[in-house]
């Protein structure tokens, strides 16, 4: 017990570290640091505009009525939100560093290969959005009229979509051991979630399965709201967590084994 | 005077160097396959699954009943004349030519018998040269498929033209945005602000006519309509109602980034200094 608080006290004086460097470096690229802002607050926009857009045409889509959409939309930008502030640059810099032969110097620090290449960008301007995607979140849950239970797990299946999708992002970098130029498998990162920007209920059987079993990316958005809007059951839940469960052990397999196949290119 | 043996001599100079470029283009890009499908194709191909899953879900929910005064049929043939013009214009972004500028690469641009702006159209012609081919098979696929219903050859051509056309008023953009590199640390904030901004304006998602009216107004006097919903339009053979001629439109705004690039050009060159060349 006294070993794992030695280990979170140890890895969380190490994330505040990177939280310090990466918000001395965000400050110091001024015009990049707001236009990351006007990027994000553009792409809010286009995502209630286009659920606006469709509003203004049909009644229903599915399901779900304008409220319970526009719940999908501000429970979809609150996970991409997290996702974008603590996670999405490390990605990309994954890439880099793996051409580079820079995870050289990463596998040999004293911590968990993968806390140091996924935790270590943090991006500071996409965390002064939180009020703005969190408050969306709270208006449109009183919107729709969510139950107090709801309510209660709303935080909880915010984060567990968030693992899932980092989960799942993990897992298809790790294809960038195989790969010359990475560039590519990011953009695959940013398709599949892409496909997770829509109910579950607009794709046909063939894709819902496959975006449900095999790569997972409807359960992170469309199995939470669907709980939480009560239009699916207590089993969509069940989905979820032995989605999150198989990614994780997919990830400390696929990882160990794709760590083996890495050849430093400096060395 | 030129007489006109030197300035055969020296049209075939220049050709050759331009083919040269489009020809090192072409291999570069296809060097790493995976890659140039996960890249150029991959996303066009994703965005076209989940535009065709959504109107064919939408219109199944209503039970068929028209949306925007567009049929099912008509909106999913928009749709795959959204991914054909999507293979044929936006194709080029500015990454490579960002990084030229931010990592010094131009100070060999300056000294080459080639500029630095004829390099990078040389490999977007290069990039063209794919698309066409690829957005040649997608018409064919489609059409096999059933998402298109008929083909006219007038449409068509008319359809690739202004397509191209856009293309290249799409390249014009990016190569303007790219130039932003000799003031700021990061160009691809921009690229994905134009991009997203694009993707809602130019009727990629949803055709124009689905906007409220003031809205659709607004846009159709920004470049973004001439990027996708015009070529649509013209590839479905559809009358268009905008406020100038495509062709004089498209032309208008090409000339407008294009002075703009050359602007940008011009000062960014006045400040580049080339630290350790």
């Amino acid at each position: 017990m006294k070993n794992l608080r030695t280990q979170m006290q140890y890895y969380g004086t190490l994330y505040r570290s990177f939280f310090e460097l990466c918000a001395a470096e965000a400050l110091s690229f001024r015009t990049h640091f707001v236009l990351l802002i006007v990027v994000d607050l553009i792409f809010y926009g286009t995502m209630f505009g286009t659920a606006e857009v469709l509003y203004h045409h049909v009644e229903e889509i599915g399901p779900w009525n304008r409220s319970q959409f526009l719940f999908f939309v501000a429970f979809f930008l609150t996970v991409d939100q997290l996702h974008m502030t603590l996670f999405a640059m490390s990605f990309w810099e994954f890439s880099s560093d793996l051409r580079l032969g820079k995870l050289d110097f990463w596998l040999v620090k004293p911590a968990h290969i993968l806390f140091i290449v996924f935790f270590r960008h943090i991006r500071v301007a996409s965390l002064l959005l939180a009020p703005l995607v969190w408050g969306a979140l709270i208006f449109s849950g009183i919107q729709v009229g969510l139950s107090p239970l709801s309510w209660c797990m709303l935080p909880l299946l915010v984060l567990l979509s968030l693992a899932l999708l980092i989960t799942m992002e993990i897992l298809l970098s790790a294809a960038m051991f195989w790969t010359v130029e990475n560039d590519g498998i990011n953009f695959l990162r940013m398709q599949v979630q892409s496909v997770g920007r829509w109910p579950d209920f607009i794709y046909q059987y063939l894709f819902q399965k496959l975006f449900s079993v095999f790569i997972p990316i409807l359960l992170v958005t469309s199995a939470p709201v669907h709980y939480l809007l009560q239009t699916r059951g207590e089993e969509v839940l069940f989905f979820l967590l032995a989605a999150l469960l198989g990614m994780l052990f997919l990830v400390s397999k696929v990882w160990r084994y794709a760590l083996l196949r890495y050849e430093s290119a400096s060395s | 005077m030129i007489f006109p043996s030197s300035l055969s001599r020296l049209l075939s100079y220049e050709l050759k160097k331009w083919m040269a470029t489009i020809s090192l283009s072409i291999t570069q890009r296809l060097a790493y396959k995976v890659n140039f499908f996960l890249l150029f194709l991959g996303p066009m191909l994703v965005f076209f699954l989940v535009q065709y899953n959504l109107w064919h879900s939408l219109f199944l929910f209503r039970e068929g009943a028209p949306i925007g005064g567009y049929t099912r049929d008509e909106m999913i043939a928009y749709q795959g004349w959204v991914l054909v013009t999507a293979l044929l214009t936006q194709g080029f972004h500015s990454r490579d030519l960002a990084q030229d500028i931010r990592l010094g690469r131009i100070s060999s641009y300056l000294i080459y018998p080639f500029d630095f702006w004829q390099y990078h159209l040389g490999t977007f012609l290069g990039l063209q040269c794919i698309q066409l081919c690829i957005a040649t098979t997608a018409v064919a696929a489609l059409f096999f498929t059933g998402v298109f219903q008929e083909l006219s050859a007038t449409h068509l051509f008319l359809g690739v033209s202004v397509a191209l056309c856009a293309g290249l008023l799409w390249y014009l953009i990016q190569y303007a945005l790219g130039l932003f590199a000799f003031w700021i640390e990061q160009t691809w904030t921009l690229r994905v602000l134009f991009a997203l901004i694009a993707s809602f304006c130019s009727g990629a998602i949803f055709p124009l006519e689905l906007l409220p009216e003031w809205a659709r107004e607004i846009v159709l006097l920004s470049p973004f309509p001439y990027l996708t919903y015009v070529p649509v339009k013209t590839f479905l053979g559809a009358e268009l109602d905008l406020p100038l001629p495509a062709p004089v439109a498209l032309t208008f705004w090409s000339i407008v980034v294009w002075g703009c690039g050359k602007l940008l050009w011009n000062r960014g060159m006045r400040m580049y200094t080339a630290a350790g060349m």
